[in-house]
């Protein structure tokens, strides 16, 4: 391991004492992110999930995020199905998915204001209100909670002096609990923002706060 | 290449490239014979297509084991509507976890198996339900899919033979019950993810109200293998009903988690002791649960009884699921973990029954009672009495999975329920 024992950020395999690095991992000339604007309209469903950035006030939406919009449309035989992309299209850009945003999103799709509403507020992956620039997500679930996930989750509400569900005062760190977020073999699992940090222990989590702290990484 | 944690025991089919990036490039896996099953599927025809996979046994490894070809079977010979294919990678039981890996370190398998599955149902459109917290699997698999659209592996007249196959890779926003099939097409809909009644079954009245098949992400990556080698190649491996590999997901107190391929039927403590390493520290095991949070836990002398396939399971009493096996050892605080389970599907049941709406919140209050030592005797006849009116009673089977764990328990480590209770009366608490 390097200087910085900085697990798994995000891509599988190099963890621990497994010996591959985020290069091989990903493989040389494969794109870990997807474009912007989308790329092929079959993955332009698929985005990042949270950003260290966040616009709340940004269009819905303009440029490449409009050209990504217009391809998830011609994916699905009707407007409707478009919803759970574009919500998450517009969490990217504006980091939560407030009344007004899910407002805009049922004029864009032609649905009634409370149907969005509704299908909004069922799932967990839309942020209600918003959160800091990370949003730490750790696994308490049942593989993860035999392995020490509690004392994972307390390390870092005491590194990030905060409170579950509440954002750090200098608004850098949201820490929530997750449901079994799928590494139960590398317990425990935390994600930050859009990226899995596995075989996390206590004595990580200083070093992971310091580092995206410093680095603004992991927003990708 | 290195996986975490290779075994010589394993039958590595599905999970031959694991470690190999290399492996998620189109022209690898060209060079490595993909997309010749595909091109011999449009030679066969979709008829002889669905008899190859029946008669290699395939059962559904997203929890059911529904055999495959038998599913694919009861869609419309003569399509008179769009038909669709749905591939679940909504996985999200806990103690899951190789959908993703089959995802992330070989997405072109998946894809092949998802034409080839396409073509044999008739449908035009297969959607990709990921599940939204798989940022980086559903990277690696847009781009692979991108990827096959680019080469003609996929979109309109794929290798010249004239059939069209478009493929979309959609991501869920959090939610456990997509994973139900039903709930799953709710979701793509657009809708709130609550299952709906069957019938009418999704063959008949599906996604958008056409004619739909939902398979799991395992299920579709053995299909190619199946089609290259045939069927009764497959049946070299597993039992006469439980035929062929499978990956095992090992997590919790073993020396060496992850993800094994093992044929099925495979004994429990082999994989345990052989495979995984043997118990972390070594200590006594106490429980295993072999499939998933939602299947009735083991003891240990259970556990020397079990072989893992969906028989061998089901005849110690408890279910293969997705074979998930998380395993606990003589340190486990049995009751908290229950708790937690329960905590899990109260948070996750849609809301739509009112005996799991109501019955996984107040299990999960009665629990946490029982754990700060504020529980009675009484509460544990509650707790069966709740499982009871919370099994079979509701559309889909969350809530007769969190009663699973519960009830079995009870049954099995009584002592310890008892214990907490005794505790807290002793120091008054109650």
């Amino acid at each position: 391991m390097s200087e910085v024992p900085f697990k798994n950020p995000g891509w599988a395999g190099n963890t621990g004492e497994f010996d591959l690095d985020e290069d091989q991992v990903r493989g040389d000339d494969f794109v870990g992110t997807r474009p912007r604007e989308g790329g092929h309209p079959s993955g332009a469903a698929t985005y990042p999930y949270m950003l260290p950035e966040k616009h709340p006030d940004a269009p819905l939406f303009e440029g490449e995020h409009k050209e990504r919009f217009e391809k998830i449309l011609t994916r699905y035989p009707n407007k409707q199905a478009a919803l759970l992309p574009t919500l998450g299209l517009a969490q990217e850009v504006r980091g939560h998915v407030s009344p007004e945003t899910m407002d805009r999103v049922a004029e864009l799709l032609e649905l009634s204001p409370a149907y969005v509403r509704g299908v909004t507020t069922f799932y967990t992956m839309y942020n209600k209100r918003p959160v800091g620039r990370y949003l730490v997500q750790v696994c308490t679930n049942i593989s993860c909670n035999l392995c020490g996930a509690d004392d994972v989750m307390e390390a870092f509400l005491r590194y990030t002096d905060t409170e579950i569900g509440e954002t750090s005062e200098d608004g850098e760190f949201t820490v929530v609990e997750a449901e079994c977020l799928a590494a139960c073999g590398f317990p425990t699992c935390v994600q930050i923002n859009s990226r899995y940090y596995e075989n996390v222990t206590p004595a990580d989590v200083p070093k992971i706060i310091e580092r995206l702290k410093a680095e603004g990484a992991g927003g990708d | 290449m290195a996986y975490p944690y290779v075994s010589d025991r394993e039958v590595r089919v599905l999970s031959k490239y694991f470690g190999d990036p290399t492996q998620r490039r189109l022209d690898t896996y060209v060079e490595r014979g993909g997309y010749q099953a595909l091109k011999k599927a449009f030679e066969m025809g979709q008829d002889a297509v669905i008899d190859e996979v029946k008669t290699s046994g395939l059962r559904g490894r997203g929890g059911a084991g529904f055999p495959a070809g038998v599913k694919w079977s009861f869609m419309p010979k003569q399509p008179t509507k769009p038909h669709y294919l749905l591939c679940n990678a909504d996985e999200s039981e806990p103690g899951t976890f190789k959908d993703r890996e089959l995802m992330r370190w070989d997405p072109h398998q998946l894809i092949e198996g998802i034409l080839i599955a396409s073509y044999a149902i008739r449908a035009k459109h297969a959607y990709i339900y990921c599940r939204g917290e798989f940022f980086e699997a559903t990277q690696v698999l847009a781009k692979a899919v991108e990827d096959a659209y680019a080469k003609g592996y996929a979109g309109a007249d794929i290798m010249g033979s004239g059939n069209d196959i478009d493929i979309t890779v959609h991501v869920g926003a959090g939610a456990y019950i997509c994973g139900e099939e039903t709930g799953l097409m709710n979701s793509l809909e657009g809708r709130r993810g609550q299952p709906r009644v069957k019938p009418p079954f999704p063959a008949a009245v599906g996604a958008f109200g056409m004619p739909s098949t939902v398979n799991n992400v395992e299920t579709l990556s053995a299909v190619p293998h199946i089609i290259t080698h045939g069927g009764q190649w497959y049946r070299q491996w597993g039992t006469e009903k439980s035929p062929g590999t499978k990956l095992f997901c090992v997590s919790g107190h073993v020396n060496k988690p992850g993800n094994y391929e093992l044929p099925l039927g495979f004994p429990l403590m082999e994989l345990i002791d052989d495979v995984c390493g043997g118990m972390r520290g070594g200590k006594a095991l106490k429980a295993v649960i072999p499939g998933g949070s939602s299947v009735p836990l083991l003891n240990a002398e259970e556990c020397g009884r079990c072989s893992l396939d969906y028989e061998g399971v089901q005849a110690v009493g408890s279910m293969l699921g997705c074979a998930s096996v998380i395993v606990m050892d003589e340190d486990t605080d049995i009751v908290k973990q229950v708790r937690r389970m329960v905590q899990f599907y109260a948070h996750e049941s849609c809301g739509q029954c009112t005996p799991c709406r109501e019955g996984t919140a107040w299990m999960t209050k009665v629990l946490l009672r029982i754990e700060e030592g504020r529980g009675t005797e009484d509460d544990l006849d509650t707790l069966l009495e709740m499982s009871r009116q919370m099994t079979g009673t509701t559309i889909c089977v969350l809530s007769d999975s969190a009663a699973a764990p519960v009830v079995s328990s009870i049954q099995k480590f009584k002592d310890e329920y008892l214990a907490l209770i005794r505790r807290g009366e002793r120091v008054g608490v109650a």
